[in-house]
């Protein structure tokens, strides 16, 4: 257990903000297998530390832009989980009207970019933001949210030549969870599908400033993110940031499964770990790994902690109902803004 | 060509096993430069459709490749392809037809510079599309590595397409499946009218390669023996399926991006260095100063090459332009 | 002649490619997650076992450089078949489609032939969004040196796959993966269909229906509506889009003096305009009403539940307007 170099007040944020991502998340598995919406989804539990300390150190205006994995973005950053409830679940008071669903997550009142599930999408949108914001001469950034697939497309890589070259503030966060959405996975590197021995050596051949994280420690994750945001504010250009956590067991690759529910006590209580994902659970999960530094610490009570939870867990529960009697859009609606 | 008692035979030099390989050598580079040449005369004067894309400075790369390749290795070319086509054996009158627009050419006149393929020679084509022979290259190492009879494949491109990202996609899965390709890339320092500084980040171009775990080199372009030598090291990594290699060669096109083009974002200074470095020159001078070839001789080549040139270009002028039943045929196969 | 068994159209393909690949060792399949995993729609379960990793290859999240690798086995000895996962990212290959595959016979006067088959699953439903639920039939129809087909039945999709891997230009295969559990008789062994060969799917008198994929299915269901209402409509399949079998559908025209064109692509620019305009320039004196044209929703595919079936036509407002056409009420 490393001694959190962060002050109380930005790790008990960090933490509610992984706190309510957690409960976010259970709260979509539950409405999916309750019928409440169709699609496939993708969940963000295992990766909640990376995501909320990267969107600590953001500003207001910073932009940021995201991938299909977007609900850990949109409920850190602070968006109304009511709306992004309402619109996975395809209601009319969702954040994209019901037009998006769980793949396009977006709030542009909170600096989101267009959502990409096409795979390399993303880097290259935070790339064009990052342009927007130097040809302004703002003193924001834009970071881009992806997975280690994407660095497999060709557009990623133009993005970071033209970032690199054009010294723009864009901070790539590659969230590396280390395994095939359902293909074979050999186990470290090269893979069967990446040829590179670590993928900092491709935004490095652009002469990208590149840091790797452990991605389930937030105090790690704010540091890094903190060094890189400084750095493109003061126009010093793009950095990559691979943070690396271990993939959530119930993620399959199209239909997430909850196996146990998330129960704090389990951090400081590890005998009570069971289930199918226990191993995880003990090792991996990072929302149980920041409750035990907070103690650790002496930043929290278990007994703050368990309110906090409780509030999170209460706040989720009211989404869900907010979401289910919101109402469906008007089929009248269907051809609303095909065109600004 | 009559030798004489100082003539030597033998080569002191590693990649070139002997006289007549060295002759052979400059009388291939002689050829591109003097096709080129004349392609320049045409198309000022208003004879070639389109725009053609010269390659003269940079004939070392083609020719130091393709000399060691097999005839049923295949190569994949660019825009800048006329010297590539040759090197890999193509014919000269029917290249410069297609060229032309001539019915006798490769595409039956319809394709152009810019779309000259050989299959007979294992030319998978030149392209416009920057970066668009590299995946075509790249497959057929694929087929190659399945046929299992030793083939290897070549894909050349420019600088330009060091920033494409089907470059980084198509060595990537050169390297994961291991396949019998070079990636060589001529690096003359610009892509068309931009220098290479402006649009390539990174300090070393090799970082790209290496970044996947490709054997990467930077080599001189302007010495065909030292392509020779970097080239194959790769055809035998790749013979031994070993998997691929990328070479970036440092050369200079004396001429524009296209032919007419001003070249007024050249360095008049800097010009002039690299034409110091000339292969043809280099290679003759070598030759010379070993003993392999008199100056009698390599004059002789010389002319010899201008002559088969120059005939090729009052053959062309008189063949046919295509006909109408020409438009539509092999649509389909 | 081959028996029918009674399987999906899923399992029709599987087929077709079982048969290929067996039969020809140059016949080789690339995609994402298509190997051990089967595909991501398990079209493609039970290859990998059988042909190994040499033979089904799982490409990297590289789909234009895939493909343009793709092209060049496909110029030197090997038929690919190149899986796009989802229709929509059909516009990540297009350069290579376009540029290369497309044009390569005709540019090389035919000293290299291009024979691979771009197989993509499209169609809306399962509530996917807008970029995994479109159909982009209507761009590579447009590129000259391209064949495409789209068919809507099991039979027809064994019988298409075959044929279009043993042609020996690119063809590009769409299929609706809302058909995948579509189960009818399907002729066993050898079964191939030839590219450019439409199909009456059902006799009519009173009104020409051409609809392609899973709109032929809303056709018949519309027919059976209509013959309610003593309307009786002749259903065509085309089948495949290039090259179009215009005498087929013409004929049809011909009988009926009516034609609808549905189509489950956007309607702006789709083929139904290309299909209508082509009968009317045949077909003209024949024709008793202008050619009506029914597309998908001229919008991105939306996500939710009360938005997303607006997209498609149903067969209930294909009977209406067919009813409307016939009857003068337009």
């Amino acid at each position: 257990m490393t001694t959190p170099a962060l002050d109380r007040q930005t790790s008990l944020s960090i933490f509610e903000r992984m706190l309510l991502i957690r409960h976010f998340e259970e709260t979509v598995i539950r409405l999916y297998s309750e019928g409440r919406f169709a699609s496939h989804y993708h969940i963000y539990i295992g990766q909640e530390a990376t995501g909320s300390a990267v969107l600590e150190v953001l500003g207001d205006k910073d932009l940021i832009c995201t991938t299909h994995r977007n609900h850990g973005h949109i409920i850190g950053r602070g968006c109304d989980p009511n709306r992004a409830m309402a619109e996975i679940l395809g209601r009319a008071t969702g954040f994209n009207g019901g037009r998006s669903g769980t793949l396009h997550l977006c709030d542009a009142s909170r600096g989101f970019l267009s959502t990409s599930a096409i795979v390399g999408g993303c880097p290259g949108l935070a790339t064009g933001a990052a342009y927007g914001i130097k040809v302004k001469r703002e003193p924001h950034v834009s970071v881009g949210f992806f997975g280690d697939g994407a660095l497999e497309e060709g557009l990623v890589i133009e993005s970071f030549n033209i970032a690199a070259l054009w010294k723009l503030p864009v901070v790539y966060v590659c969230e590396n969870n280390s395994s095939g959405a359902i293909g074979p996975q050999q186990g470290g590197y090269p893979t069967a599908t990446t040829a590179t021995d670590s993928f900092t050596r491709l935004p490095a051949a652009y002469a990208i400033h590149c840091l790797q994280v452990d991605g389930t420690d937030m105090s790690a994750v704010h540091k890094a993110a903190t060094e890189a945001v400084e750095r493109c504010r003061s126009g010093n250009g793009p950095v990559f940031i691979e943070a690396f956590t271990k993939r959530w067991p119930g993620s399959s690759p199209l239909w997430p499964e909850l196996a146990t529910v998330t129960d704090l006590n389990e951090a400081w209580e590890p005998e009570r770990i069971s289930g199918p994902h226990a191993d995880w659970v003990r090792h991996h999960d990072p929302l149980l790994r920041a409750a035990r530094e907070l103690l650790t610490a002496g930043y929290a009570t278990r007994d703050e902690l368990m309110a906090r939870d409780k509030t999170a867990r209460a706040r989720m529960a009211a989404a869900a109902e907010y979401a289910v009697a919101s109402p469906m859009p008007e089929p009248a609606s269907v051809g609303d803004h095909v065109f600004a | 060509m009559t030798s004489s008692p100082q003539m030597a035979t033998v080569s002191p030099f590693p990649s070139l096993a002997s006289a007549e390989e060295g002759l052979r050598l400059l009388r291939a580079m002689q050829l591109i430069r003097a096709f080129e040449e004349q392609v320049r005369n045409l198309s000022a004067a208003g004879v070639i459709p389109g725009l053609v894309h010269l390659c003269a400075g940079q004939e070392a790369v083609a020719v130091g490749v393709c000399s060691l390749l097999r005839a049923d290795d295949m190569i994949a070319s660019n825009h800048r392809g006329h010297g590539h086509c040759l090197a890999k054996g193509g014919d000269v009158g029917r290249l410069l037809a297609e060229i032309m627009g001539r019915r006798t050419g490769y595409g039956l006149g319809r394709g152009g510079s810019l779309h000259i393929f050989d299959a007979a020679n294992g030319n998978l084509g030149t392209t416009g599309i920057v970066g668009g022979g590299i995946p075509l290259a790249t497959g057929a190492a694929l087929s190659a590595k399945r046929q299992a009879r030793g083939q290897v494949t070549a894909a050349f491109f420019g600088d330009g397409a060091l920033n494409q990202g089907l470059l980084f996609e198509v060595m990537n899965m050169a390297a994961i499946w291991r396949l019998p390709v070079l990636f060589v890339c001529e690096n003359n320092g610009f892509g068309e009218f931009t220098a290479i500084e402006d649009v390539t980040a990174g300090a070393d171009p090799l970082a790209r390669g290496q970044a996947f775990g490709i054997p990467s080199e930077t080599v001189d372009g302007m010495d065909v023996l030292a392509v020779r030598m970097a080239a194959q090291t790769a055809i035998e990594r790749a013979r031994e399926g070993n998997g691929p290699s990328f070479l970036v060669c440092k050369t200079y096109r004396y001429g524009g991006h296209h032919a007419g083009d001003k070249q007024d974002y050249k360095d008049a200074e800097e010009a002039k260095a690299w034409r110091l470095k000339d292969p043809i020159e280099r290679l003759s001078r070598l030759l010379k100063e070993s003993g392999l070839a008199s100056e009698a001789a390599i004059a002789a080549l010389t002319q010899e090459i201008d002559r088969e040139v120059r005939a090729v270009v009052d053959l062309a002028k008189v063949t046919p332009l295509p006909a109408d039943d020409d438009f539509e045929a092999h649509l389909y196969a | 002649m081959p028996s029918p068994h009674t399987i999906t159209y899923r399992a029709a393909v599987l087929e077709a490619l079982f048969g290929e690949m067996r039969r020809d060792g140059s016949v080789i399949l690339m995609g994402e997650d298509i190997g051990a995993a089967g595909g991501v729609f398990k079209q493609t379960e039970g290859l990998f076992a059988e042909f190994g990793s040499e033979r089904v290859i799982d490409t990297p999240i590289s789909e234009s450089g895939a493909f343009g690798i793709a092209v060049g086995a496909a110029m030197t000895g090997q038929r690919p078949v190149f899986e796009v996962m989802f229709g929509d990212f059909i516009t990540l290959i297009m350069d290579q489609l376009v540029n290369q595959a497309a044009k390569i016979n005709y540019m090389s006067a035919g000293q290299f032939r291009v024979p691979l088959v771009v197989r993509t699953a499209v169609g809306v439903g399962g509530n996917l969004g807008p970029q995994h639920s479109q159909s982009l039939h209507a761009w590579p129809v447009h590129i000259p040196g391209l064949k495409v087909v789209m068919p809507a039945t099991p039979a027809d999709a064994k019988g298409l796959m075959a044929a279009a891997i043993r042609d020996d230009n690119p063809v590009v295969f769409f299929e609706d993966r809302m058909l995948y559990n579509l189960r009818e008789a399907v002729p066993e062994g050898v079964h191939v269909v030839p590219i450019g060969s439409a199909t009456v799917k059902r006799e009519g008198r009173d009104v020409t229906i051409i609809a392609v994929s899973r709109m032929v299915h809303t056709a018949l269901a519309a027919a059976d509506l209509l013959a309610k209402e003593d309307i009786s409509a002749e259903v065509v399949d085309p089948r495949s889009l290039v090259p179009l079998d215009v005498e087929t559908l013409v004929a049809s025209v011909k009988k009926t003096s009516r034609a609808i064109v549905v189509d489950g692509g956007y309607r702006q620019y789709g083929i139904t305009g290309e299909i209508a305009a082509t009968v009317a320039e045949h077909a003209f004196d024949w024709l008793d009403a202008p050619v009506l044209r029914i597309g998908g929703a001229n919008v991105p595919i939306p996500f939710s539940k009360t938005l997303e079936p607006l997209v498609l036509p149903d067969a209930q407002r294909l009977a209406r307007d067919a009813t409307a056409l016939v009857r003068g009420q337009r």
